[in-house]
This record gives C-alpha cells, structure tokens and sequence, in this order.
C-alpha cells in the first residue's frame, strides 16, 4: 500500500533521470514503431552468429571460469540490445573475450554500495558527469588507462581521469510551432511576453544552467566559470510558468501534449517529437550544449585491467554509428564521422557542423561544484 | 492449529501463569506458542531492525562521525523548505481526506445492507490500482488540453484553462484520492460501533436531528477521527510517487529528496539523516495515535 518501495531507479518514475537511462527506453521505442533500431530477428541472428543464447547476455550472469570476462552496466530497456550490436561483437573480435550487458541499472548510489562493500560486480558502467563528478572525489572509481584505451579516438576534452566518452548528446531547445511561429532563440524562451505559454526544462542544473547563462547573453568561450547566482536569477525570473521534467519520457508528454510553449530537452527526445507530431514540435541545435556520456570503471572492478581493454574495442567507429542508428547517441570517435550516413547527419549531435552551433560542457567545473549547484537548483525550483 | 493444542492452562498464553505460593512459573503450552513467535522475529531483526539501524548508523557517520548531519536540520534553509513542503501538503491532504471520508463512511453506516455492499466495493477497488495508474489518469484528466479543462472551455464556464496540475493543488488531489479509502475504512469501523440506542435515546429526549448528531455522533466517532486523521498523515509523509508526478517538479517531498540524495549526489549521511528523521516523527505519532485509539483494533487485530 505504501508507495515508499518505488526507490528502484530502473522503475522510479521520479528521481531525475540520467541520459543514459533514458537511451534504453528510446530504442524500444524506435524498435516498437519498426524504426530504425534492431529488430527481434536481427538481435536473434547477431546471438546465433556469435554462438550464444540470446538471454545470457542480458542476464547479467557471469561464467565460470572465464577469467577476462567484462560486465558493461547499463540502465536496461533495449540499450542492452543496443549495445550488443555495437560493443559486444567488435569487443569479442578484437580480443576473443566475453562481454556481458547488465541492464539493471547503476546509479551512483548503487555504485557506491557495491565499492563500499567490497562486491563490485560491474566492470564498465554507462554514466555521465554526474557519475564522474560525485563518485570520482569519494575514491570509488578506477583512473581510465590511457595506455590502453585510445586519446587519439576521442574528443581530447571529453578524456577524463576518472571517465572516458562513450557516445556524445545534446541538451536542445524544441518548440511547438503552434504557438511559435518563428524559430525562437534562446532568449526567447524567457520572453513570456513574446511567446506566451509555459515553459520546461529538466530538473538538474546541469546544461539548464548554461542555457540560462547563454540566453542572458553570455559568449560560449566566457560560460565557465557558470556564474550561477546570474543563471539562477534568469531562471527565478520565468519560476511560475516553469515545468521540470524527470525522464525524458516526461519531457516527450509535456510538449507532444501541448502543455508547454517551448522546452529544454535531450536530442534523442527531440527527434523523436518531430517525427511523432509531424513536424508540429520543431527544435534545433543551435544554442545547444554538447555533453559527453561516459564509461567509468568502479574501483575494484572485478575483470581488472580487461574493463580498459574493453572500452578500447568500443572505441571502433562502427559500432558508434550503429549506436547513432537505433538510439540517436552520437558517435564519440571523430573517425566516425565519415562512416555517418546523410539520413543521419543531421541528427548527429557531434558533427562538426553542429558541435560548432553549440557549447561543449566543462567536466572540471562540475567535479568541484556539481553536487553543491544541483542541490541549490532544487531548493530555488522548489521554493 | 493442526498440532495438539495443549488445553486449559495453556490458554493465557501470552505473560507468566502464576501457580503455588505466587511464583511465576512457565507453564509447558506457554514456551511452545513462544517459539511460534521466534520465525518472525527473525525475520523482522534481520530484514527490518537491521537495516533501520543501518541507517541510524550511516546519519551519524557519513560523512564523519557526530551530529553533522543533524545539524542541517537547524541550519539547512533547503532541507527546512523541503520538510516544511512535506508537512504541509501532508497536513493538507489529511484534512481534505477526513471530510470527504466522513462524508462517506456517515453514508455506508446508514445505508441499507445491498447499498453498503456495493459502497464498500467502490471503496476498496481504487486500493487494488497502481499508485502510478491513477496518478496519470489524473494528468489525462487535469491537464491543459485535459478532460476537465476542454470540458469547462467548451461549456464556455471560463475563457483560459486553469491551473489544476502542475501545482501543490494537482498533488493535493492525486494524493487525497490515494488516501481516502484508508480515510473511510477506520472512520467507518468507528461509526459502526456507536450504538445506535444512544442516538434514539437523544431523539427520544427531545433532541433535533442536528443536535443529536452535534452532541451524540460526532463526540463519539471523534476517536475515529484522530485514528484516520494520524493514518492518513503518517502515509502522506512519505509518499513518493504522486507529488513528482503531479507537481510538475516543483513539489520536493521527503521521499524524493531522499532519493536524490542516496541514487544521485550520494550524500548518505544527508539522505539517511532525513530518513530517520521521518522514522522519528511517524513512531511519535503512532505513540500518539495509541494515546487516543485502540491501535490493535484500528488494524483489525481485535
């Protein structure tokens, strides 16, 4: 009766969903509508060619006996199918060990258990800032190797001590043409004046803040350090016709359903507005901010040094341009870039041409103020 | 009880059976239905007392050992915010729930057999819905271009839609309509056992209906009252999913900031500290609850 037992984060409808979350639910949902993600038949034939039973990858279970074996953690959905088409078959060429996909999601609270009671189960976890900037100061998450996993096959700024990029997203503006006709800048969005109606952004200070400061007319060279106290003004300025979304799936409803005029979201969300609404919802790069997802190894990771081996064989092209396919996650690797094909050019959030109408976030920023900044964002939306 | 039951010595089989010169003695059924207990002890020392303390541990160490984290309790003006939101809206809900329970629970006393039956159904089919189910049929039905407000726009009743989601009204509401069978059920429980001869005695004295409802029924099913109301109340604070559904992201209850604080910015000491801040205040308030209320009665135990 108590509705207290909803604290899983695969199943919480509340709690602020990360990015990587949110991408396994994309991909069913492309998947459902017979989109361009992986059908049944084509994940069934990926596990009959690699010789294994299509749910011992998914299951989490480790073998016996296979030494070098690496456990990815990922927030399950069909980001585990997802990613077995792109990681798991070029990791296994390349170095004829097993990868297994744990679907069952690691948030930073599940990590810190695990490494505190010395029972780390997972090798690789797709996490994000948030991941890198609270667990990386507490000592529970291993120094990326970069002996072993590839500088060069990264974007140098997204190369960081404790996480390494994975697949690159976008925070974006989308409107409702509906209610605006033209396409609005960023300062539009607190110019009620101009385009009533309400408005929305995700409840983390995370790329909010940043939007903020660039609609207020800060140059992208001069964002870091964020002026919070400015970005929190601009934001208190809008607060009664402010919504704040949890999962992207929420931010999808907010705009498809017309409660809002204009939004803050996750690309991948936004593509799939356009397509659902025929075009009704429109958004754009421009003015966006371009954040890394990120691999980090938790301390104490049972497959050792094998975890970076591992997200060196990830570092293929292929396998990014799959991942661009059936969940809209850009590529990480710039030798990806060609590999892109047109129809998914212009989604691509790192492309030059659209990394280049973007900020890029500041990870050293937020390892130092990160925690403290989202803690004052929920106090200033909720007071 | 398939085993054989020891008989009638055996029968005050809870405290000590006094025999002989007044020395409490075991009697031998007295240590068997003891061991009965033992199971679910267990169970709840290893998965309820342990982890609870865990907790208590973890608020008082995290980051370092002392009071640290209590002290945000006095100097945090955002943990005060949240805790005062939490209180609020709980003491909101209890009082919109207690007088549409009333309301209810007054009307299945008087109904007659059939219609009480099929109140009762009315009652207890939402308990068997997901908390989540109902929280978004509440958005399809008050938001923006919603049931309620298209309804109202075409009737011509008002000119722009109002603001019923997205607000501490939209979670007032989700949450009331969560509580209200666990409002009506106690409330009901304690009106069925006013003894109906006191009210005709009252009408047969000379009393108005109003006043025998004044001066007989509501001082007697007032002990009802303060059951359902502290029931309600000790729910409400903990609730979780419905204000982060319907408040738009502008309602932080204890619940959710405790999430955060354990799944995302990992401060445990903060989150854990919040937590046993709760479990403090809901054992005060059953302690309460049991000053007013046969609190074995109120769970069906008696």
């Amino acid at each position: 009766m108590r509705e207290m037992q909803t604290l899983d984060p695969t199943h919480r409808p509340a709690g602020t969903q990360t990015f990587a979350q949110d991408a396994g639910e994309i991909a069913a949902d492309l998947a459902a509508r017979g989109g361009p993600g992986l059908s049944r038949r084509q994940w069934l034939a990926a596990c009959a060619a690699l010789g294994i039973a299509p749910g011992a990858l998914t299951g989490g279970a480790r073998a016996q006996g296979a030494a070098k074996e690496v456990v990815l953690a990922n927030f399950g959905g069909d980001a585990v199918k997802a990613m077995t088409e792109a990681y798991v078959v070029p990791y296994e060429r390349a170095t004829g060990g097993r990868l297994v996909i744990d679907g069952s999601g690691p948030s930073n609270g599940k990590i810190k258990a695990m490494v505190e009671a010395r029972n780390v189960t997972w090798d690789i976890v797709d996490s994000g800032l948030a991941g890198t900037g609270e667990l990386g100061p507490l000592g529970l998450l291993e120094e990326i190797d970069y002996a072993i996993v590839d500088r060069a096959k990264v974007v140098p700024e997204f190369a960081y001590k404790y996480g390494v990029v994975n697949y690159m997203f976008s925070t974006v503006m989308a409107w409702d043409t509906g209610r605006v006709k033209a396409k609005p800048t960023l300062a539009d969005f607190f110019d009620l004046r101009k385009y009533p109606g309400k408005r929305m952004m995700r409840k983390n200070a995370q790329a909010m803040c940043e939007l903020a400061l660039m609609a207020d007319g800060v140059p992208v060279d001069k964002l870091y350090p964020l002026d919070v106290p400015r970005a929190f003004k601009k934001i208190a300025a809008i607060k009664d016709d402010l919504l704040y979304w949890n999962s992207g799936a929420e931010s999808q409803a907010l705009l498809r359903d017309g409660e809002v005029a204009m939004g803050w979201l996750w690309h991948t969300r936004a593509i799939i507005l356009k397509r659902d609404t025929k075009g009704r919802v429109d958004w754009s790069f421009d003015g966006g901010l371009l954040q890394p997802g990120l691999w980090v190894v938790p301390k104490g990771n049972p497959a050792g040094k094998q975890a970076m081996t591992a997200i060196a064989a990830m570092q293929a092209p292929e396998g990014q341009v799959a991942l661009l396919r059936s969940m809209g996650n850009g590529p990480a690797n710039p030798a990806a870039e060609p590999l892109v094909p047109d129809d998914l050019k212009a989604i691509d959030p790192g492309s030059p041409a659209n990394a280049a109408v973007q900020a890029k976030i500041a990870a050293a920023w937020y390892e130092q103020y990160g925690a403290k900044v989202n803690g004052d964002f929920l106090d200033l939306i909720s007071s | 009880m398939t085993t054989a039951a020891p008989r009638a010595e055996a029968y005050p089989a809870l405290g000590r059976v006094r025999r002989g010169r007044g020395r409490p003695v075991r009697a031998g059924g007295e240590a068997l239905y003891a061991w009965l207990l033992v199971p679910a002890l267990v169970l709840m020392l290893v998965f309820y007392a342990y982890p609870v303390a865990r907790v208590l541990w973890i608020s008082v160490t995290d980051p370092s050992p002392g009071l640290g984290n209590y002290a945000l309790l006095l100097t945090s003006g955002a943990i005060q915010r949240m805790i005062w939101t939490t209180l609020r809206i709980a003491a909101v809900t209890t009082l919109a729930t207690l007088a549409l329970a009333y309301i209810v629970a007054y009307a299945l006393v008087f109904a007659s057999e059939a219609a009480r039956r099929v109140m009762l159904v009315g009652v207890l089919v939402p308990l068997w819905i997901s908390v989540l189910v109902r929280a978004f049929a509440w958005v399809a039905l008050l938001r923006r271009e919603g049931v309620v407000n298209n309804a109202l726009m075409a009737s011509g009743a008002i000119e722009a839609p109002l603001p019923l989601i997205w607000n501490e009204f939209g979670v007032a509401v989700g949450m009331v309509h969560y509580m209200l069978p666990l409002g009506i059920l106690p409330l009901y429980a304690a009106m069925r056992d006013i003894d109906p001869r006191c009210l005709a005695a009252a009408r047969g004295l000379g009393a108005s209906r109003g006043q025998v409802f004044r001066r007989v029924f509501f001082p007697l099913s007032l002990p009802g009252v303060v059951g359902a109301g502290l029931l309600v109340f000790i729910f409400s604070l903990g609730f979780f999913v419905t204000p982060a559904i319907l408040g738009g992201g502008r309602t932080l209850m204890a619940a959710e900031y405790i999430n955060l604080q354990i799944h995302e910015i990992v401060r445990w000491g903060v989150g854990t500290m919040v937590a046993s801040t709760l479990v403090v205040v809901v054992v005060a308030l059953v302690a309460l609850l049991g000053r007013f209320i046969d609190l074995g009665r109120l769970f069906g135990g008696r």
